[in-house]
């Protein structure tokens, strides 16, 4: 009866170790595609022209869990691998969803920043060029004025 | 100058403002490739304690507390996600194929994961002993090793090196990187060594 007792047991806990095994590495892989996906919306967001700075600094702290969780898992460490892991999955979703969220936004200050540039340029160009043309009347019937001021001299030969 | 030499002045006054004052807009409008010369790349460099590239530890004594800086700069024009993988191993483990582009078959230890933006720089600390560890005769083997506090197993021997007169084992920093494109991690051909020489317990 111990015997059979003491097997059971081993048995349990020879799959409660497998189970936990398989539940910490589906938990790191979880974290994995949220960070890979958290990243490329950020990626995204930055190509758009958005300030990507404090979206980095917090997919940072993801990463640095995962990494942490990574480590724990090499070392045997699963219960602690896994809680590290799902400390990672909000914050990679959150990033996410800030990166999606600034990535019109940047969009539409992309566009708006264009299009000043090309009124402002268009402008400047104007005046500047009317200011030439004005300064160029100015100095041409200045020049014309000095020709007709001018007292005709005769040369005798 | 006569009239004609004042129109031309002008005229070339007008079309430098007229460039001048529109090359934000040609910037915005016409995309250049990138300079030539300007290649994209990514830095991974391993420094003393001092945070110079001096004083690195090298003899090492069972028991004691070491450390090194690794550090790596993103010049890849955007953001990149990097992974630092720290592998440990005896003289005769193979390092990374640069030829090939592939990394040491060695299974990773430790990693780091971070990501950086361009032009901009990621550093830390590594602090590293061997907790357990046994010489006997022309044989060692490192059992235990304390990376930034996490043990791990190693089981690693090494043979008596009689050039070095020590034991010799190695630190080995590969630098990975995330593609996007293909969703993978991949080896970005690029690591660093420490050798360290194991002269006998504390």
């Amino acid at each position: 009866m111990f015997v059979f007792l003491a097997l059971c047991s081993c048995l349990y806990g020879e799959h409660y170790v497998f189970a936990q095994t398989d539940q910490t590495a589906s938990t790191l892989q979880a974290a994995n595609t949220a960070i890979d996906g958290a990243f490329n919306a950020v990626l995204a967001a930055e190509k758009a022209g958005a300030n990507v700075t404090g979206l980095l600094a917090q997919l940072n702290v993801a990463e640095g869990d995962l990494a942490q969780a990574e480590n724990s898992y090499r070392t045997g460490d699963f219960n602690i691998a896994a809680i590290q892991a799902g400390s990672a999955l909000p914050i990679a979703q959150e990033v996410t969803t800030a990166a999606q969220n600034a990535k019109p936004t940047a969009i539409v200050s992309g566009k708006n920043a264009f299009w000043s540039t090309i009124a402002f340029t268009v402008i400047g160009a104007l005046i500047f060029l009317s200011v030439l043309f004005l300064v160029w009347g100015w100095l041409k019937r200045s020049y014309v004025k000095s020709l007709s001021d001018t007292k005709p001299e005769v040369k005798n030969q | 100058m006569k009239l004609e030499g004042y129109k031309l002045v002008f005229a070339t006054v007008g079309l430098i403002g007229v460039l001048l004052i529109a090359s934000p807009a040609i910037v915005d409008v016409i995309h250049l490739p990138g300079i030539p010369g300007g290649a994209q790349f990514s830095e991974l460099y391993l420094l003393g304690p001092n945070q110079l590239a001096a004083n690195y530890p090298s003899n090492i004594v069972v028991g004691q507390n070491y450390s090194v800086y690794v550090g790596v700069g993103n010049q890849l024009g955007s953001s990149a996600y990097y992974v630092l993988y720290v592998k440990f191993g005896n003289a005769t483990d193979p390092l990374p194929n640069n030829a090939l582009g592939m990394p040491s078959s060695l299974p990773p230890l430790y990693e780091y994961r971070f990501s950086i933006q361009n032009s901009m720089y990621w550093q830390s600390l590594l602090t590293f002993s061997v907790s357990n560890a046994s010489i006997s005769g022309f044989n060692s083997q490192i059992n235990t090793l304390q990376l930034n506090g996490v043990a791990f197993n190693v089981d690693k021997p090494s043979m008596w090196n009689s050039n070095s007169t020590t034991f010799i084992y190695q630190f080995l920093v590969e630098l990975w990187i995330y593609n996007a494109q293909s969703n993978q991690i991949e080896y970005n051909n690029r690591y660093v060594t420490l050798q360290l020489n194991l002269t006998g317990d504390a």
